[in-house]
């Protein structure tokens, strides 16, 4: 059993506490691997969430914080963190484009220093800001979209020069001998990048302490419906009974929703990042580049990580391919001419969860009764993990879609109502 | 890791030489065959028929196991070309099941 800290230590001030992790790993109160308590998988739960990623923890957080709903499981095939929750890069920010959301990226955003608050967890949000670069004149004016967009909900971001993009990036090339030479930048203070292990840690503590049982090693196999309603599920440790059931397994989603027979405008694609050796402190904000298809930033240990683009095919793989290295070589190189020479150290892939629209699909009740679904992130899904959260465990707790999660059910991909966060329809996973 | 698909013309060649063009999703709900049990389903409203489309358009239900999808060699011989791959394994793959064939290979119930 898990104790709660000692008295002296809530004595702390708030700036200590940020730090104190380590001294509370040194004093014994809390044992590396037993952040959260194991306790015995039983046989039907209230709420089971499939996927113990950050959606997945979060929601169950907040459904036990938030809305006294105790009886919780959270089910996870591997071991919490294993899909895209430890597989990003880390990168947050709410420079989305559209009115619906703006505001649930601004409000996520905004949670991370709440949530290490209240989580009593070093997320190590490193506030540094996110520069987006622009190589034409159609993403300039992508850019003033969004800029206003941002703006006109209280989000800062702004315009800059190429100049003023040197300014922020000295590393820049702002010449015009780059393939893309750089137009314009977006740049937005607000934003940065959370330790995203930090997230998945404390959300796993903070859900268990708040009575939620977390099994690693439980793989859904199918679902169980009666009724028009969802009674339980299959899994590799027998049938779990429950009355609501909330799929959040990032890029397995779809394959999940497949065991109910639910059709979704969702594609699983791998997306590959990579880090470098370490080097000297040199990068200060996140650089992004859409005509590049790279972004990258510096870790606290000196790495330039950094992600790449997606290949086109569904694929639930997590494979790595050598073309990758290459790509993100030659792209960074390009505009960041000092890497060259700096060597890669270490390849992964995730998941992306791609919809035409690259909103996400935030629903329930909708094809049974006690079914929630968490799904389509993209590659939005870590910034957004603990807002999705809080809105899907209002969501399941009251049976009743929150407002701002609304113009996020499936149905808009039928009343041809799609989101506006890019130009024109996503052609991932399809050709046409 | 990358993989090798099975071009008819070219042979066994590089992924990245080739385009994805998408699951085979058989034809437009418009275009479906007069009398089709799909033309019937559509019927004379527009927003079913709207819906229908859409459903083709998007809607997938990406199981983790051989589909039939479309290929365009453009880095070889151009050849359009369908063939299965496994999406569990990112490999080509044979249709999956005893019950494959058609479209809807693999079956229905994959649980």
């Amino acid at each position: 059993m898990m104790q709660r800290r000692s008295n002296a230590a809530e004595l702390l001030p708030r700036a200590a506490r940020l730090g104190r992790l380590k001294s509370a790993l040194g004093a014994g109160v809390i044992r590396p691997g037993r952040l959260w308590e194991k306790r015995p998988l039983r046989r039907h739960y209230d709420v089971v969430i499939i996927g113990g990623g950050i959606h997945g923890l979060a929601t169950a957080w907040y459904l036990a914080k938030d809305h006294g709903v105790r009886d919780i499981a959270v089910l996870e095939s591997e071991y919490i963190g294993f899909g895209g929750s430890g597989r990003n890069t880390a990168i947050v920010r709410a420079n989305q484009r559209t009115q619906e959301n703006v505001p649930l990226y601004d409000e996520g955003l905004k949670l991370w220093p709440i949530l290490t608050d209240e989580l009593d967890f070093n997320l190590m949000f490193h506030n540094c800001g996110n520069l987006n670069l622009a190589h034409s004149e159609a993403a300039v004016a992508a850019f003033r979209l969004s800029v206003n967009t941002a703006n006109f909900y209280g989000v800062r971001s702004e315009l800059v020069d190429p100049q003023q993009c040197k300014e922020l990036v000295p590393a820049l090339d702002v010449s015009d001998r780059p393939a893309h030479p750089i137009q314009a930048g977006m740049y937005h203070p607000p934003g940065g990048v959370v330790r995203h292990d930090a997230v998945v840690w404390g959300l796993a503590r903070g859900a268990s302490l708040h009575g939620a049982s977390i099994h690693q090693g439980v793989e859904v196999q199918g679902i169980d419906t009666e009724g028009g309603r969802v009674t339980g599920v299959r899994t590799s440790a027998g049938p779990i009974g429950c009355r609501k059931l909330g799929i959040m397994a990032g890029g397995y989603g779809p394959a999940i929703a497949a065991m109910l027979d639910i059709e979704l405008p969702v594609n699983p694609l791998t997306i590959q990042a990579m880090v470098t050796q370490p080097l000297k402190p040199f990068l200060h904000h996140v650089v992004s580049s859409g005509a590049y298809h790279v972004y990258a930033n510096q870790t606290l240990k000196g790495e330039i990580a950094t992600g790449a683009h997606m290949d086109p095919q569904v694929n639930y793989t997590t494979d790595v391919t050598a073309g990758y290295f290459k790509h993100q070589a030659e792209a960074l190189t390009d505009f960041m001419p000092c890497l060259k020479g700096v060597r890669f150290l270490r390849v992964w892939a995730g998941l992306a969860d791609m919809t035409p629209d690259m909103a996400p699909i935030l629903d329930g009740n909708f094809a049974h009764e006690g079914l929630y679904l968490d799904v389509g992130w993209g590659y939005f899904g870590f910034k957004s993990g603990p807002v999705a959260g809080k809105y899907m465990a209002e969501f399941m707790a009251r049976e009743e879609a929150p407002e701002i999660l609304e113009p996020f059910a499936l149905r808009r991909f039928l009343e041809n109502r799609y989101m506006g966060e890019t130009a024109t329809t996503m052609k991932y996973g399809q050709w046409d | 890791m990358t993989f090798r698909l099975t071009c008819p013309v070219c042979g066994k060649r590089d992924v990245y030489e080739f385009t994805y063009g998408g699951p085979e999703r058989g034809p437009r709900p418009a275009e479906a065959d007069p009398g089709s049990g799909l033309e019937a389903a559509v019927g004379s409203d527009p927003a079913v028929a709207a819906e229908a489309h859409f459903r083709w358009a998007q809607f997938r239900m990406n199981r983790p196991e051989p589909q039939e999808e479309w290929w365009h060699h453009g880095a070889g011989c151009g050849v359009w070309f369908s063939t299965w791959r496994d999406p569990a394994t990112n490999r080509e793959a044979p249709p999956g099941g005893a019950e494959a064939g058609g479209h809807e290979a693999g079956g229905r119930d994959s649980s």
